[in-house]
């Protein structure tokens, strides 16, 4: 039952980087206090490489040089975009 | 309209005084305004006309509008020029309600009478905004914008500000510094004159409908309050109340302080800071931060494993050690014991020598005592014994012995007559002897 549950939050994508971020530090923590067992730790490992990749991934989405717009020109075009439609 | 229907099919005319000639009721309705209270009123200008002697203007704010009227005398006193009283300028009036009861062809006119008018002064804005704040506070619209969750990295950001202002300048400044590199939608907008609040409000609304923009930021650069009164507007500040985006301001400098400073969900003094409101994560430390944390859970996993079959091998190294330790206590009982033994040995047999010694030494003590003399005795009794069965002794009474050649005894006469020569032993001395043959047979 634990094992399934375990493997679910593991699993899990999370809801946004912050739930990420606080996820990881409570694992770090978990880790850094050395009470984790060591299907634990391996567990908490896991989950902990899946955050870094997941936040590492949405640090890669806004790293790619800032993209400026114009509202005027996203109006226009969702005019346009309505008139063909 | 409504009631010009309704009239014709209301019943008799009611029981009231009258009826008056209008004229007459007009000049008395003239004289009782003017005798109204007389108040200054504060606002907005617009629709500035003017005849040859009067200047007309609707004085308004997001509430409501008083048309108003001053004689170009008036405003001549009051130090204004033309160009002073013009659209959208804040100004507060001094004078009364005034009716016109008009005539045969002119149209009656009510207004409000401005015999004194003056541009607004900070003081007077200050009041101002200090009771649209305090209104606004207990409707509870400065908290609304509170209570949005801000994203820590949002993928895009809506700006509302002048097209060309130092402000977006720094904006963009700042975000390259935090390693942001995402959306950033622009919503030009005039930020200072009577257009500016509607245009913002528009800006912001249009910005904050597009489902992609996590947060929106509203700036301009500093000036008075008079400058800045575009972002104390009433219909612009509960319209950013009531938006679902959370909205970040940074309108003038640190020392301003406009109605949208309480209504948004951060404040800012700079455009700088807004950005970083905006975008709450400096995502260059970020990057180092999870790198930091990819090590330590590496180091954690590796270190799990590692310090455990280290304790495991020295588990497994446990029995053979205690092995080891046990047969080196044996072992060196094993010497302990070997040497006491041979200890024990040398002490027994020098114990051993020393009893024996002394055994011997009582032994001789007791034989070198009276056994000593009955023993010499019991020798003297055998020596005469002996001595008595020599064969000396028998030759000294008498007898003597019959040897051969070589000294054989001869024992019997057969013995001696056959020997060719004979010796007869005396005690004294020998005597050669030839048997003669035949004498005897």
């Amino acid at each position: 039952m634990e094992e399934s549950e375990r493997d679910q939050s593991a699993a899990a994508k999370p809801d946004s980087y912050e739930v990420a971020v606080e996820r990881l530090e409570e694992i770090i923590d978990r880790l850094d206090s050395g009470q984790a067992g060591l299907r634990e730790t391996l567990d908490l490992c896991k989950e902990g490489k899946e955050l870094v990749t997941y936040c590492a991934a949405e640090l890669d989405e806004v790293g790619e040089g800032l993209k400026e717009l114009r509202l005027d020109d996203l109006a226009a075009k969702l005019d346009t975009a309505s008139e063909v439609g | 309209m409504e009631e010009s229907r309704v009239a014709p099919s209301a019943p008799a005319t009611p029981d009231l005084p009258g009826p008056f000639a209008v004229g007459v009721y007009a000049r008395r309705l003239q004289g009782w305004m003017r005798e109204r209270a007389r108040v200054r009123l504060i606002g907005e200008v617009t629709g500035v006309g003017r005849s040859k002697v009067q200047a007309y203007f609707e004085l308004r704010d997001s509430e409501g509008a008083v048309p108003c009227a001053i004689w170009l005398n008036d405003l001549e006193k009051a130090g204004l020029d033309g160009s002073s009283l013009r659209d959208g300028a804040e100004v507060v009036i001094s004078g009364g309600l005034d009716y016109y009861p008009g005539g045969g062809q002119a149209s009656p006119n009510f207004c409000f009478r401005a015999t004194h008018v003056r541009l607004a002064g900070e003081g007077d804005l200050i009041a101002r905004l200090e009771a649209l704040r305090k209104q606004m506070r207990a409707e509870g619209l400065f908290e609304l914008q509170k209570q949005l969750h801000r994203p820590l990295l949002p993928k895009a950001i809506g700006v509302v500000t002048a097209e060309r202002g130092a402000a977006r300048r720094d904006l963009l400044a700042a975000l390259e510094r935090r390693g942001w590199g995402g959306s950033l939608i622009w919503g030009f907008a005039p930020v200072q004159d009577r257009h500016a609040a509607p245009a913002i409000g528009r800006a912001l609304q249009d910005l904050a409908a597009r489902p992609e923009v996590e947060a929106i930021v509203v700036t301009r650069g500093g000036g008075s309050l008079a400058d800045l009164w575009a972002f104390c507007d009433e219909t612009l500040c509960r319209t950013v109340a009531m938006l679902r985006v959370p909205v970040i301001s940074a309108v003038g400098h640190e020392r301003d302080s406009t109605l949208i400073d309480d209504v948004v969900a951060v404040a800012c003094s700079t455009p700088t800071h807004a950005a970083e409101a905006a975008v709450p994560l400096d995502c260059l430390a970020a990057r180092e931060g999870l790198e930091r944390c990819a090590l330590a859970l590496r180091r954690a996993g590796e270190g799990a494993i590692g310090t455990r079959s280290r304790h495991l091998g020295a588990l497994a190294r446990g029995p053979a050690r205690a092995l080891q330790r046990q047969r080196s206590i044996l072992n060196q009982k094993i010497r302990e014991i070997r040497a006491a033994a041979e200890r024990g040995l040398v002490e027994r047999a020098a114990s051993q020598r020393r009893v024996g010694t002394l055994v011997l030494e009582r032994a001789r003590r007791r034989a070198a005592g009276a056994d000593m003399e009955k023993r010499r005795e019991a020798l003297h009794r055998a020596a005469v014994a002996l001595r008595a069965h020599e064969p000396e002794r028998t030759l000294e009474r008498g007898y003597a012995l019959v040897e051969g050649e070589e000294g054989e005894p001869l024992a019997s006469a057969a013995e001696a007559g056959a020997a060719e020569r004979i010796s007869l032993r005396f005690s004294d001395g020998r005597v050669r002897a030839r048997p003669e043959r035949g004498g005897e047979a």
